[in-house]
């Protein structure tokens, strides 16, 4: 005999059904731009990926030099995104980013799926607009567009905006990943706009506490705190703040600006450790919250066939224990990418990027890639990229004390295919 | 004589209708600003202007093609490509929605009528001067 909660259930399903078909069609029967229907479209990514990993150890005796290789291939479902947009009426709109990674599959505990936006914005004028809930704030060209992958020629992105990469770049060492409040507009001067945000937020994502599998705490900061997961349980201080200057002509084709970011970076973080790079007993000397500015510096411009993107972040700590031990507390990413467009549905880029991304280690890599993307048509996009992974550590000292300080140098070449779809 | 007259009266019949007609651009009645510059046009097209100057909110609508468009946008100095660029790069992040792109100049004429604060472009020809929009440009 069905029990009554399974009957609820099933009726709880039946209702949601009803209201996604009810909504889906209602929604695409309307005009596109009418006030009062919510919009819902996405974009999907699958990629093939051959990975070819080289490393290759030199110590001061030669009989302990080795070196490791690994090759791989995988098919994916890089990632997929369900838009929902609301304009509620004349002043008020609604926006939901939901995100799936890699083949989610809640059951396999494969990818992830997470909410990346979901906010209220009230336009008062084109100069004025309030933003507020969980948003991707203004940071340079790529930060707000960051998870949209059809809107850009590559597959991987530029390293700190990969969010496969994510935890190995320490993504939010670089980026504002999210905000919760922004205040933003643009004023049309002679032939260009002049944009300005300001945003704040919570402190870094490392802040969050998180449970292990086995129920310990895998982080953090405050375990009184632990039952808060996804808040920033920390106090006022540890707040982040930023914002960014710019402008663009009138016609969109040129850009560029200035982005400026305040918050904190948690060293005592043990999932992601932002100074792993670091011997052993140097690491234990610094366990705090280290103050931070994020400086980023953005252009992009469109010249007849021709397209270039770059950006820049510069990351400075203000912390004395990395003073006092003589580290080098800065970090550091750019890109570049000239690209060409053989006809308005295909084209072909080269990009090179750098990055300096240890706390308390100068750690530089450096990204060499060539790729292009063929717009089959105005829904699918036919993606390559070839892209190289360079990075030499000189004097590298494992956590292991058996292994002593070396030199280590890490090659890894990625040949990607992806088709881009927009839903 | 009368022949002469006929003829060059059926040629010029013909010589006035291969001549490409004038675009115009049109908005609903409700719309109180009373012209709009190539720049502020662009403005409304590339969806940097998502308001009028009284506070309601401006619904574009779009041509899917034909020699009417490609007069609009050559006028506004932009490619169907580059636009469509913007547009989707403003849904994907929320800031606007990209226009609703009609088949043929009756139904932009029709949509615009229907629609407070909503904004088109069509030729002349088909501008019908009962309808409930009035012409807030011409295309040069």
């Amino acid at each position: 005999m069905e029990s009554f909660n399974t009957r609820r259930l099933s009726l709880y399903m039946r209702a949601c059904l009803y209201f996604t078909a009810c909504t889906l069609l209602t929604g695409g029967a309307l005009y596109a731009q009418e006030t009062g229907d919510m919009q819902i479209f996405g974009s999907m990514q699958s990629l093939f990926m051959y990975q070819d990993s080289q490393l290759r150890a030199t110590f001061p005796d030669p009989a302990m030099d080795f070196k490791l290789s690994e090759t791989r291939n995988s098919f994916a479902l890089q990632q997929l995104d369900l838009f929902l947009s609301k304009e509620i009426d004349e002043s008020f709109s609604a926006f939901i980013d939901l995100e799936f990674q890699l083949n989610y599959s809640s059951d396999k505990h494969w990818g992830s799926m997470s909410v990346q936006e979901a906010w209220l914005n009230y336009h008062y004028l084109d100069e004025l607009s309030f933003k507020a809930g969980l948003l991707y704030p203004a940071f340079n060209h790529l930060n707000e567009i960051k998870n949209r992958l059809a809107l850009m020629p590559y597959i991987y992105r530029p390293m700190v905006y990969e969010r496969l990469l994510s935890e190995r770049f320490f993504t939010e060492d670089f980026i504002p990943e999210h905000a919760f409040i922004q205040v933003s507009g643009s004023h049309a001067t002679g032939p260009v706009f002049l944009d300005y945000a300001v945003f704040a937020g919570n402190a870094e994502g490392s802040y969050i506490t998180k449970r292990n599998p086995d129920g310990s705490l895998s982080s953090d900061v405050n375990q009184k705190f632990e039952f808060l997961s996804g808040i920033d349980p920390t106090n006022l201080n540890l707040k982040l703040i930023g914002g960014r200057i710019g402008f663009r002509t009138r016609d969109e084709q040129w850009k560029a600006g200035i982005s400026i970011t305040h918050d904190y970076n948690n060293l005592r973080d043990t999932v992601r450790m932002p100074s792993e790079g670091l011997p052993p007993a140097t690491r234990q000397l610094l366990g705090d919250d280290a103050e931070r500015i994020r400086i980023g510096a953005d252009v992009s411009m469109r010249c007849g066939d021709f397209w270039f993107e770059g950006e820049l972040i510069k990351v400075t700590y203000d912390y004395e224990p990395a003073e006092k031990l003589d580290l080098h507390a800065e970090q550091g990413f750019a890109y570049g990418t000239l690209g060409y467009e053989f006809t308005p549905a295909t084209t072909a880029y080269a990009s090179l990027q750098w990055g300096d991304y240890f706390f308390g280690v100068d750690s530089d890599y450096f990204v060499y890639t060539v790729g292009g993307a063929w717009r089959l048509n105005q829904a699918i996009t036919a993606k390559a990229q070839f892209l190289v992974y360079d990075e030499l550590h000189e004097n590298y000292t494992p956590d292991i004390q058996t292994i002593p300080a070396h030199k280590e140098r890490v090659t890894i070449t990625f040949t990607m295919l992806g088709l881009s779809i927009l839903l | 004589m009368k022949h002469v007259f006929l003829i060059l009266t059926i040629c010029l019949f013909f010589c006035a209708a291969a001549l490409p007609a004038q675009t115009v651009v049109i908005v609903n009645e409700s719309v109180s600003t009373k012209s709009l510059s190539v720049k502020e046009l662009l403005d409304v097209y590339t969806l940097n202007k998502s308001h009028w100057d009284d506070g309601s909110r401006i619904t574009v609508f779009d041509l899917k093609g034909g020699k009417t468009k490609e007069s609009f946008l050559s006028y506004l100095g932009m490619t169907e490509d580059e636009l469509k660029r913007i547009w989707l790069r403003k849904q994907f992040t929320g800031k606007a929605r990209p226009p609703r792109a009609l088949t043929d100049e009756e139904e932009v004429l029709e949509a615009v009528a229907r629609t407070p604060g909503a904004i088109g472009y069509i030729s002349e020809r088909t501008y019908k001067t009962t309808r409930n929009v009035r012409i807030i440009a011409k295309v040069k």
